[in-house]
């Protein structure tokens, strides 16, 4: 949790591991806005620390601890809204944006932050590779779920156990494109997440770009991909499924037939791409739902897992 | 005993003059050293990503003394948690003044630009080091035409100085 800390002014610090004691666990965002309290959120409430109103200055410090003062290096993130710090943490960033012919150039005078805690969970997706494996090779698999409900963790769990010795059989070789940097979060091309011993990351890479490369160039068993969705990702996709790789994808939607009537995705399921979906739904506070369907549509499993 | 007086004074006056004439010629180098590190930096900004840390370091290895010490000094207070960037920067800025040749005037356009360093995207940051090799520019020019004018003067009038006190005694 020091990389968290380190990037509070000192009383702010204080008043936070006060606050926070020993739940760190259940913490999932520490929001600051300029001339507000702080904020935390965890996975049940919302607390205040009122006492601490979040000044000009703390912003200024704040930054520069992100920047570690070098503010020159970050202009791809001002752009995108977010850094990613030691431990895998992301921090989300919100003030004025100036642009340049409509698009965004970058963000400035930054008002808003939003530290948000990465927690890997590990072993999360260990029950189900029996179901997305057979014989040592793995099924192509769209992994299905609203925002909010585990996808990355999930399929960073999927790369690691497939890439590891942990489970049972051979490790292979997974390669992962990872776009916005969630799945292994990235500093300097290092990943801040264990996502196995025989993976490969490449990181804030375009999908479209980023597929071929690693096919070309990595030999991957087994692509890993965050999130697709535009036209552009699925011909992407298309391609390298047809190059012999196995895929594993995430997408947001709530089930298999929503996203049949989303027409980027429609060529995906008219090829018949994918062998298994597994749907990820928030069934209470605590647990999520797992549902596993094959090519055909035919349910295999149902399975709560806990929240940690 | 006369004789060994007079040759002592007359050795500690040349000593003076010698190195008041190399304080002159030692500022011209430690400006332009000053200047060379404004554009190393500026280049590593650009090409290498780097953070201001690593930078300072490389930047100390590549410089010679004590801008080098400067900078690997400043590299070191990074191993911690710096709280105040400008703090760090004005301490040892001061702390450099009391090695170096340097006099106010550089090190006050070194001052101002620490108060932008880290702080602006590489456009923005580029433009303040820019101006601040300019002015160090100015600076130099200005320590080069003093250093024409008093070097050797320096050099000779402390033997001439210290040649009069001892004909004043005899």
């Amino acid at each position: 949790m020091m990389e968290i800390l380190r990037l509070l002014p000192e009383n702010m610090k204080q008043a936070v591991m006060q606050k926070i004691a020993t739940r760190w666990s259940q913490l999932e965002e520490i929001r600051l806005r300029l001339n507000r309290p702080i904020e935390l959120n965890f996975h049940k409430q919302i607390e205040w620390i009122n006492e601490i109103i979040f000044t000009e200055k703390d912003s200024i410090y704040v930054l520069n601890q992100l920047s570690e003062h070098s503010l020159y290096r970050l202009e791809d993130e001002l752009r995108e809204g977010y850094i990613t710090v030691t431990g895998g943490h992301r921090v989300g960033l919100a003030g004025e944006v100036t642009t340049v012919n409509g698009k965004i150039k970058q963000l400035q005078h930054i008002t808003f932050f939003n530290i948000r805690i990465a927690r890997e969970i590990k072993q999360i997706a260990a029950p189900f590779i029996p179901y997305i494996e057979n014989d040592n090779r793995y099924f192509n698999s769209l992994i299905i779920g609203p925002p909010q409900t585990g996808k990355t963790t999930f399929i960073r769990d999927i790369a690691r156990l497939i890439g590891d010795r942990e489970n049972n059989f051979t490790p292979q070789k997974v390669g992962i494109i990872d776009e916005r940097s969630e799945i292994a979060a990235s500093i300097n091309g290092v990943p801040q997440h264990n996502v196995g011993l025989r993976t490969d990351v490449m990181d804030a890479c375009p999908k479209v770009a980023g597929l071929m490369m690693m096919i070309r160039s990595m030999s991957p068993d087994v692509l890993v991909v965050d999130e697709i969705g535009k036209e552009d990702d699925v011909n992407a996709l298309m391609e390298a499924v047809f190059a012999g790789v196995t895929i594993i994808c995430t997408a947001h939607g709530s089930s298999v037939e929503e996203l049949k009537r989303r027409p980027s995705m429609r060529p995906l399921f008219e090829n018949h791409v994918f062998d298994r979906m597994l749907i990820l739904q928030k069934d209470t506070h605590d647990y999520f739902k797992i549902d596993i369907f094959t090519r055909d549509g035919k349910k295999i499993t149902s399975n709560l897992v806990k929240k940690q | 005993m006369k004789w060994l007086g007079a040759f002592l004074l007359i050795s500690t006056t040349t000593y003076i003059g010698f190195d008041m004439s190399n304080r002159l010629s030692d500022r011209t180098k430690q400006i332009r050293q000053f200047i060379l590190s404004l554009q190393m930096l500026e280049a590593e900004m650009e090409y290498s990503q780097l953070t201001l840390q690593q930078i300072f370091r490389t930047i100390g290895k590549k410089t010679s003394s004590p801008i080098n010490n400067f900078y690997s000094r400043l590299a070191e207070h990074f191993d911690f948690v710096v709280t105040d960037f400008l703090d760090v920067w004005d301490q040892e800025l001061d702390r450099l003044t009391t090695v170096s040749a340097l006099k106010n005037n550089e090190l006050e356009i070194m001052k101002q630009f620490g108060r932008n360093l880290g702080q602006h995207t590489f456009i923005q940051q580029q433009k303040h080091i820019t101006l601040a090799i300019h002015h160090l520019q100015q600076q130099l020019d200005e320590a080069n035409d003093q250093r024409v004018k008093y070097e050797k003067m320096m050099k000779s009038l402390g033997v001439l100085i210290g040649i009069f006190i001892v004909l004043i005694l005899f």
